[in-house]
């Protein structure tokens, strides 16, 4: 069986569980938990652990995807799983600035200690006061076009979005050394 | 597109930085809430021109400059409006008046001293402000001296001298990270001794708790100087990996695959079959 792990990061209400639930063929393992102190004024509940999904298609392939919790005191879980995932993307709201800080402190986290493809997927970018692409991949610390990974608008609800997410991550994937060379 | 929200959600030290790593040129501008006390409502108004800061004001008829002037005895407030007035479309007018002698550079100094640096380094004790950038506004020559400075060098000297930090606790690098140096070099900026302390622990593996310890200060201090190095572009917050607490070592849930597997290298013909299968979901 061969697997692709996928890692779905960002800050509280970012839009990581909707994405995975979005396009995983199974329920979600959904371990969401009613959120705690000031992130309870974003949402209702919080992953504390992580979320699981998978994708699969041919006969002995399959996708995994794996949700980080939002609040960044279960760092340990994100060690783990960046340790054992082949990529990731970092979901960021685009209408939620203050979020912007943590999700540098997700990516300088996530490029510590792993050298694996990213991506970044702005959510919420229908939103009257969504920051533009642009503008948000300034704010996040990217400044050059020629060096910050891909940046794309996604929305989290819609397969279609997710799927087209996806494809940007993988095929980005396909440019670095994540392969096997062939014989 | 205009750049817009509230300090309490994003602070006047993550816009400058925005703003000068961006290179924009325009205008913020900054509007106390309306449950300010009426006489501290006003508009503070900040141009920018490729990251730098090129004047300040509170009004927005361009007479602001030509004010201070006047005030300061230098020349009349009318004089300096006509020079504006007649100095080529597009030159500052503190340029003109230099030109014509009738400013020195010392003076020009000074006013961009106080129409700059104090009035702009004031504005980072402001709890709370709706701001906008507008990229298209056009520069005001009348209200400029002709120097400039980086946005984040009025941020350092900002938060320098900043008493309240209540605003900024949020943002504040957590007491369980590290920092980590990412710039070439030694930084350009003029550090003061507690910055170039913390400037030398910025190796990615100290967390700012150890290095108050190390240094024998308060970890607040600590946090805010280590703010001021983030918010500058010298170093970038690094979260360190929490102890692993003995009862979370088997989470609940997680597939033992996942747990035990390493990340093998995938195939070139699974990616392909991948993107293949997601394009049909497009």
């Amino acid at each position: 069986m061969e697997i692709m792990r996928l890692v779905v990061t960002g800050p509280v209400g970012a839009g990581k569980s909707t994405f995975i639930r979005s396009v995983s063929e199974i329920a979600v393992v959904d371990t969401d938990r009613r959120a705690t102190d000031e992130t309870s004024l974003l949402k209702q509940k919080t992953t504390v652990a992580f979320d699981f999904g998978r994708l699969s298609f041919g006969a002995e392939m399959a996708l995994h995807l794996y949700g980080t919790p939002g609040q960044s005191r279960f760092d340990f879980m994100w060690d783990i799983l960046i340790q054992k995932a082949h990529a990731y993307i970092l979901l960021v709201a685009a209408h939620r600035p203050s979020e912007f800080i943590d999700a540098r402190r997700i990516c300088a986290f996530m490029r510590q200690r792993s050298p694996v493809p990213m991506i970044i997927g702005l959510t919420h970018m229908d939103a009257p006061d969504a920051w533009d692409l642009e503008n948000a991949a300034i704010a996040l610390g990217y400044r050059s076009v020629h060096t910050r990974p891909p940046i794309i608008a996604v929305d989290p609800t819609q397969t279609a979005s997710v799927a087209q997410a996806v494809i940007t991550l993988v095929q980005h994937s396909m440019q670095d050394c994540l392969v096997e060379h062939p014989i | 597109m205009a750049v817009t929200g509230y300090l309490s959600e994003f602070s006047l030290a993550e816009i400058f930085s925005f703003l000068e790593q961006g290179n924009k040129t325009g205008l913020l501008t900054l509007c106390t809430l309306s449950d300010a006390q009426p006489g501290d409502r006003e508009n503070h108004y900040i141009w920018l021109n490729q990251g730098r800061i090129v004047a300040a004001a509170n009004r927005l008829d361009q007479h602001g400059l030509a004010y201070m002037i006047g005030q300061r005895g230098w020349l009349g407030e009318h004089t300096a409006l006509r020079v504006a007035q007649t100095c080529a479309a597009t030159t500052p007018i503190g340029l003109s008046l230099k030109t014509q002698g009738l400013l020195t550079v010392e003076q020009l100094k000074l006013l961009f001293y106080t129409q700059v640096m104090r009035q702009v380094c004031s504005l980072f004790a402001l709890k709370d402000a709706w701001f906008q950038f507008d990229g298209k506004a056009p520069l005001p020559f009348a209200e400029m001296t002709g120097l400039n400075a980086p946005a984040t060098e009025v941020t350092l000297a900002a938060l320098r001298v900043l008493k309240d930090w209540s605003a900024l606790t949020s943002k504040l690098p957590e007491s369980t990270s590290a920092i980590m140096n990412i710039v070439e070099g030694k930084p350009q900026l003029k550090l003061n001794q507690q910055e170039w302390h913390l400037w030398e622990f910025a190796n990615g593996t100290i967390s700012l708790q150890a290095i108050a310890q190390q240094l024998q200060l308060p970890l607040e201090k600590v946090q805010q100087t280590a703010f001021r190095l983030v918010t500058v572009g010298l170093v970038e917050e690094i979260p360190l990996v929490k102890t692993i607490p003995a009862a979370k070592l088997q989470p609940e849930a997680m597939p033992m695959e996942a747990a035990t597997t390493e990340a093998t290298p995938v195939s070139h013909s699974f990616l392909h079959n991948l993107v293949g299968f997601l394009k049909g979901k497009v």
